[in-house]
């Protein structure tokens, strides 16, 4: 494809929502306003020109509520509920419906380790208990530096390459309990 | 159910039964008609969508390969349905069982036992016997609102508190929170439901999920009477059912009318009857002898006041607009005979907020905090803000009227005071002659509505002591003085107030029955008339 190729306004910026570098020790106050900011506003007016509703963009902002924090606050519930003329309920509602959404704010690096059926028959239980052990975290919990929250997740859909770990958002495929320490120290 | 005559009839049978019912319907909806009752936990006739989402109403339709959700099937000419096939039945003890996975089977100290959706089917599935190995989740409970609260375990997710709540009410505060056997019914964090009608997600719950917490432990479900009833917190008149324990009022359940409230009641109904429970109540007739009250039986007290009586001309009178239409139409009669002047009785009603609900309108709590303004109306009684205090020297007559706002030295210059109340208030407590009636949970009469609407009451307590119902104690007063004989029943005083009444000949007791009947509902002349 060419990069002369112009997008539509309505779809440029469309790229997959990252997961920004100010999650974790840098990630802004849950309190702090998401749309705010110009950065808040333009991420806010370019959602909403690419739905027929205003309800219809309710996923992509609590995407970007996460993006920002790392997880979905109360404020930043009641904030998206006002910009979209829902109830806070609702959007509570949804929120809490995707189990990827954080309901708690988690450590700067995020790890997901599959135990779903291939992971495990390659030792993913294993390889969480190993991640447990090493931050010493109970699953869900952020250790006591704010740096790791480890959990156990369903399919990655990398299952050719079980055991497969997500921190934040890089994959780590074939992952073994031994490898555990080395990637922990990587992420430092 | 839709309104037949609107549409064509298609004809069906139900486990045999042949029924006709409008093309609209669904066979859920035929089967009622049918009188076949097909379990349902999801589907509420008062809340418009249909999520076939409990599964627990599939039926088997000859000609079709898979069990059918009955609420959401809409009927076919010549459907030959089974509720009662192999398939249905074991479909229905399946999904039953899956409902009881989580569910902590609490019922002997569950507010719902006995009129619980999930206890009757359960026990109706017959198997008594969990086959469950694994450990239940164990979820806890949530307050829902300030009077509301909410046990997760209990809760089969049929979403019909939201759905009351987002259809309904038109409130989306109250929501299905996380999912899958995780689910569970919330409102935003730290933040409880604020509705006026909120209280009807209780009702519309199945299972004891969601009680009152007035309610919580106070009665079991078989312990309690229930009297059809009609709510007197307002000029709306909803239709409910008082639920009694030990000659007191437990809780107050709407009762349909699709003319009035349809299935629903306001919280502030539901709540504003407890404190009928509370008060110094009247008891027996108090005759003033000599400066001080004298208890007295009602056939001496009759008597002195029929005395008393005797000499008076003229006065004025104040009602309460509670008071019945029956006991208003002899107290009116009362007043002719001494000479009372028409315009010289009044009544005062207590004023609040009005709120609707949105998804049906006719239910509105209305700004009129009475039940029968539009009877005292009716028959003849002038509104007012204050009550005019009474000419002094002259003779003063009030009916139900508890004066408990009157001003401190109300009535205290009357020649004669004859007060017929249900409670002693400072200002009753100055009458010369305290003739003691039950309030309208105590007896049976009518009541019109802010529309005409002439609805009855029965009577669901025991009054206390030896009072009696107004509309009784003053037939017996008229017929001291040869007119008339007493009333003892009260289809009989309802019978002569319509025959002296032109504005409500059109009026039956029979007719009016459980649903009531709009004073304009005759054909022509009386159209409209007394409706305000």
């Amino acid at each position: 494809m060419s990069d002369e190729v112009e997008l539509h306004p309505a779809v440029a910026g469309a790229q997959p929502y990252m997961r920004a570098e100010t999650q974790g020790e840098n990630s802004a106050p849950e309190d702090a306003p998401l749309f705010d900011d110009g950065a808040g506003r333009e991420r806010l007016e370019k959602v909403l020109s690419r739905y027929p509703t205003r309800r219809a963009a309710l996923l992509p902002l609590l995407n970007y509520a996460q993006e920002r924090n790392g997880w979905v606050s109360r404020p930043a519930m009641k904030e998206i509920a006002g910009e979209l003329d829902l109830t806070p309920a609702y959007v509570h509602s949804v929120a809490t419906f995707y189990t990827m959404y954080n309901q708690r704010p988690v450590g700067k690096y995020l790890i997901q380790v599959c135990t779903n059926i291939s992971c495990d028959l390659c030792g993913g239980e294993e390889v969480l208990e190993r991640f447990l052990e090493e931050t010493g975290t109970r699953p869900g919990e952020t250790s006591e530096d704010g740096l790791y929250t480890v959990m156990e997740v369903e399919c990655l859909g990398a299952c050719g390459f079980a055991t497969v770990v997500q921190v934040n958002d890089e994959y780590y495929e074939d992952v073994t309990p031994e490898r555990v320490p080395e990637i922990l120290d990587e992420l430092d | 159910m839709p309104e037949e005559e609107n549409s064509d009839l298609v004809s069906l049978t139900i486990d045999g039964v042949e029924v006709q019912v409008s093309e609209d319907s669904t066979v859920i909806e035929a089967a009622e008609k049918a009188g076949v009752v097909v379990p349902h936990y999801c589907y509420h006739p008062g809340i418009p969508t249909r999520p076939a989402q409990c599964r627990v109403c599939l039926v088997e339709v000859e000609g079709q390969d898979k069990l059918q959700p009955s609420c959401k099937l809409p009927v076919q000419d010549g459907m030959e349905v089974h509720t009662d096939s192999d398939d249905a039945e074991l479909a229905r003890k399946s999904v039953i069982e899956f409902l009881l996975v989580n569910h902590p089977l609490d019922c002997p100290i569950c507010d719902a036992a006995g009129q619980c959706m999930l206890q009757d089917y359960a026990f109706e599935t017959g198997q008594l016997q969990s086959r469950l190995n694994e450990e239940k989740l164990v979820m806890g409970r949530d307050r829902i609102a300030d009077d509301i609260l909410y046990f997760a375990d209990r809760c089969i997710i049929c979403t019909r508190c939201v759905r009351f709540m987002r259809e309904v009410a038109q409130d989306d505060s109250l929501v299905v929170a996380q999912r899958g056997d995780r689910a569970y019914i919330d409102t935003f964090p730290d933040e409880d439901l604020d509705n006026p009608f909120q209280g009807n997600i209780v009702d519309v719950c199945p299972v004891g999920a969601l009680v009152h917490e007035d309610y919580l432990f106070k009665a079991r479900a078989w312990d309690m009477d229930k009297t059809p009833s009609i709510c007197p917190g307002c000029s709306n008149g909803c239709n409910v059912t008082l639920d009694t324990k030990e000659n007191q009022i437990v809780r107050l359940k709407p009762r349909y009318n699709g003319e009035v409230n349809s299935y629903w009641m306001c919280d502030y109904g539901r709540k504003h009857l407890v404190m009928g429970n509370r008060g110094v109540r009247t008891e027996v007739p108090l005759v003033r002898q000599g400066g001080e009250l004298e208890p007295m039986d009602w056939s001496d007290a009759l008597a002195a006041v029929g005395e008393r009586l005797g000499g008076i001309e003229g006065g004025s009178a104040v009602v309460s607009p509670d008071a019945c239409n029956e006991s208003l139409h002899y107290f009116r009669r009362l007043l002719d005979t001494l000479g009372v002047p028409a315009d010289a009785g009044s009544y005062r009603v207590e004023q609040g907020e009005e709120h609707t609900l949105p998804g049906f309108p006719k239910l509105t709590l209305r700004e009129d905090r009475a039940a029968n303004g539009t009877g005292a109306d009716l028959f003849g009684f002038r509104r007012v803000e204050s009550w005019p205090e009474p000419e002094p020297g002259a003779p003063l007559f009030v009916l139900q009227e508890t004066l408990r706002e009157a001003p401190e030295s109300y009535a205290e210059d009357a020649s004669f005071f004859l007060y017929l109340g249900s409670h002693l208030s400072p200002a009753a407590r100055r009458a010369d002659a305290v003739l003691p009636v039950t309030t309208f949970a105590e007896m049976a009469g009518t009541f019109t509505n802010h529309e005409g609407r002439v609805q009855r009451f029965q009577k669901a307590l025991q009054p206390p002591g030896i009072a009696r119902p107004a509309w009784m104690v003053l037939s017996g007063l008229l017929a001291r003085s040869g007119d008339g004989s007493p009333v003892l029943d009260a289809a009989d005083a309802f019978g002569e107030m319509t025959d002296e009444r032109p504005e409500m000949a059109v009026l039956n007791w029979g007719r009016v029955g459980l649903k009531g009947q709009t004073l304009d509902s005759g054909a022509g002349a009386e159209a409209g008339a007394g409706a305000r």
